[in-house]
């Protein structure tokens, strides 16, 4: 009796656990079953099961371009987020006390602003530069949304660096570019690596920013949510699976990239 | 100086070093055109620094205050764009607007009671389950279990929310389901109502709550709570007085994180709410469709709601947190 009383808020915390793992994925494995339904609706239970709407949206054209598109936009950004994200970090890194804590807090500003606003800035900003909305505005709105996330993942990266590494490095005569590109940027691979895959998930999964400052071409996010508010059927279904596996594969590649690097 | 250009030129380096590095980098940074430009400017402490620093300032100034300075600016101009013959005035106009109609405050004050609830039912799903990570599971099966809660959250908002409609529609899984067990004889409206839209919001940023709390909890020693049942507290003392003070940092950021994304939702709400659930983001979106002489009222009401959504988590973490808690 007494074990089965001391076992209790285990039990209830494991149940707690499991019962969240199953709220998570009940949705998502319902929305794939559907893609199964030979019918034209969204309706349980599915009944009768076929394979077709997959072959129709793998010869969709619209959803193909729209996937390009994605890789497209989530490619610009991340090379444009890392670079920046890894050069503020470099900055923060060798600027101490207040003016590095102030320096830390502007970097991550964009992470802090709710969606919706940094979305509606931006929409102003490009358009006090002239700039036109389309794939450059895109790629703009994404790069500031992800940077963030390169500079804490590239300064938790360098705060654990060994500072004599570099020292050595200039002893030995390399000066500070040759030492940054043959010993600090080895050092951060890991944390670039990891910090890429999160940039490019951010940018396919980007749906207000993309909202706000694309032009006709829609992104992945865009061609799902017209769908949907256009009338839903299990192609839609269908769509969002595969993007799923994909977005799916490249996380846990992320996972065991980023441990792996980290167990070295 | 000298001696270290003459060995980065490689010029008096035994012919052993040179092939032991496999990249075409060292061909570069040997070469004359480097040495007179870039080299050149890094051995400078001042031209040095100008090259750390001039990108990343640039960018912090340009792009992440500038949209938000550009949006103030904005909100208070008379009109937008500027138009030949009709110089703007300075005006607080367009945020008395806000005040003047509920069709305008009333969606601000929604959000709001939204984002917090959220907030709020996020903090009591996911602590438990961040809890059971850090401290229950064996440390060389916890990340595959953290691992199993990070997958969902790669679906992303849209596919995510749209997985939410297959669950809640009328004729959607759990309605079919009570229908089949025979609880219900017609299906209870679940979709386009407060409560689908408050489980997408919770759904969806759970993620935002749950790695704060996993890292702030997984810092607890052990041996704290060990001594604590040594010296006779029962499970609900230690949580009280160790574990809950001590994830504070976790809760206090994760609520911030929570808060803030939740109320910057802008698809979700049109997908899952309905007509009673109109959300401040897409008040703020109808300025901003089809021609732009709408927008400085729209850029004010942005204003309006980054101001308060930033004051609110600033006082959360004032009050809540201690002078160490940071957002990331």
């Amino acid at each position: 009796m007494r074990t089965m009383l001391a076992d209790a808020p285990r039990t209830a915390l494991t149940m707690a656990y499991w019962g969240f793992v199953l709220y998570l994925f009940l949705p998502l494995t319902l929305m794939m079953a559907m893609s199964f339904k030979n019918a034209a609706f969204i309706a349980f239970p599915i009944g009768d099961w076929t394979f077709d709407w997959y072959l129709k949206v793998m010869q969709d054209k619209p959803f193909l371009e729209a996937c390009a598109y994605s890789v497209l936009v989530a490619g610009l950004t991340t090379l444009a987020a890392t670079v920046i994200g890894v050069w503020i970090a470099m900055l923060i890194a060798t600027t101490e006390g207040r003016r590095g804590a102030v320096l830390f807090a502007l970097a991550c500003l964009p992470a802090v602003v709710p969606g919706m606003i940094s979305a509606i800035s931006l929409r102003i900003f490009i358009s006090t530069i002239d700039m036109p909305t389309g794939t450059a505005a895109i790629v703009l709105g994404h790069t500031v949304h992800a940077v963030p996330f390169v500079v804490v993942m590239a300064l938790t990266r360098l705060r654990s660096m060994p500072a004599n590494l570099v020292d050595a490095a200039r002893d030995l005569g390399a000066d500070s570019v040759v030492a940054f590109f043959r010993v600090t940027l080895p050092y951060l691979g890991p944390a670039i690596g990891g910090g890429m895959i999160f940039c490019i998930l951010l940018s396919i999964d980007d749906f207000v920013r993309t909202f706000f400052l694309g032009g006709y071409r829609p992104t992945l996010p865009m061609l799902i949510f017209a769908k949907v508010q256009g009338g839903m059927s299990p192609e839609i279904n269908a769509m969002a699976t595969l993007v799923l596996l994909v977005t799916g594969a490249v996380g846990l590649y992320a996972e065991y990239y980023t441990r792996r690097s980290r167990s070295r | 100086m000298a001696s270290n250009s003459t060995l980065v030129r490689g010029g008096a380096m035994p012919a052993v070093a040179a092939p032991a590095y496999s990249t075409r980098l060292p061909a570069l940074f040997n070469s004359g055109l480097y040495q007179s430009t870039l080299g050149a400017l890094v051995s400078n402490k001042t031209t040095r620094m100008v090259l750390l620093a001039a990108v990343p300032i640039v960018w912090i100034v340009m792009m992440h205050i500038g949209p938000i300075y550009q949006m103030l600016k904005i909100s208070l101009l008379s009109n937008y764009p500027i138009q030949h013959g009709r110089a703007p005035t300075f005006t607080f106009a367009n945020y008395a607007i806000f005040f003047s109609e509920p069709l305008y405050f009333m969606p601000l004050i929604r959000s709001f009671v939204y984002a917090t609830s959220a907030t709020a039912v996020t903090l009591l799903v996911v602590y438990p389950v961040a809890y059971y990570v850090a401290k229950i599971v064996q440390p060389d099966r916890r990340s595959k279990a953290l691992l199993l809660l990070l997958v969902p959250f790669w679906a992303g908002e849209l596919i995510g929310t749209f997985s939410i409609i297959m669950l809640l529609a009328n004729r959607g899984a759990l309605n079919v389901f009570l229908r089949d067990i025979g609880m219900i004889d017609r299906p209870i409206p679940l979709l386009y109502t407060p409560f689908s839209l408050g489980f997408g919001l919770v759904y969806l940023i759970s993620l935002y709550m749950l790695l704060p709390l996993y890292s702030a909890i997984d810092k607890i020693p052990k041996h704290l709570l060990d001594a604590a049942a040594d010296l006779g507290a029962g499970p609900f003392t230690r949580f009280r007085r160790i574990v809950l003070p001590l994830s504070r940092d976790g809760i206090v950021s994760g609520c911030s994180l929570v808060f803030l994304t939740s109320i910057g939702v802008f698809a979700t709400p049109m997908l899952l709410g309905g007509p009673t659930t109109v959300l401040f983001p897409e008040t703020i979106s109808g300025f901003f469709h089809g021609a732009s002489d709408k927008w400085p009222v729209g850029a004010a009401f942005a204003m309006i709601m980054l101001v308060s959504a930033l004051t609110t988590a600033a006082i959360f973490m004032r009050i809540v947190g201690g002078k160490s808690t940071r957002l990331m």
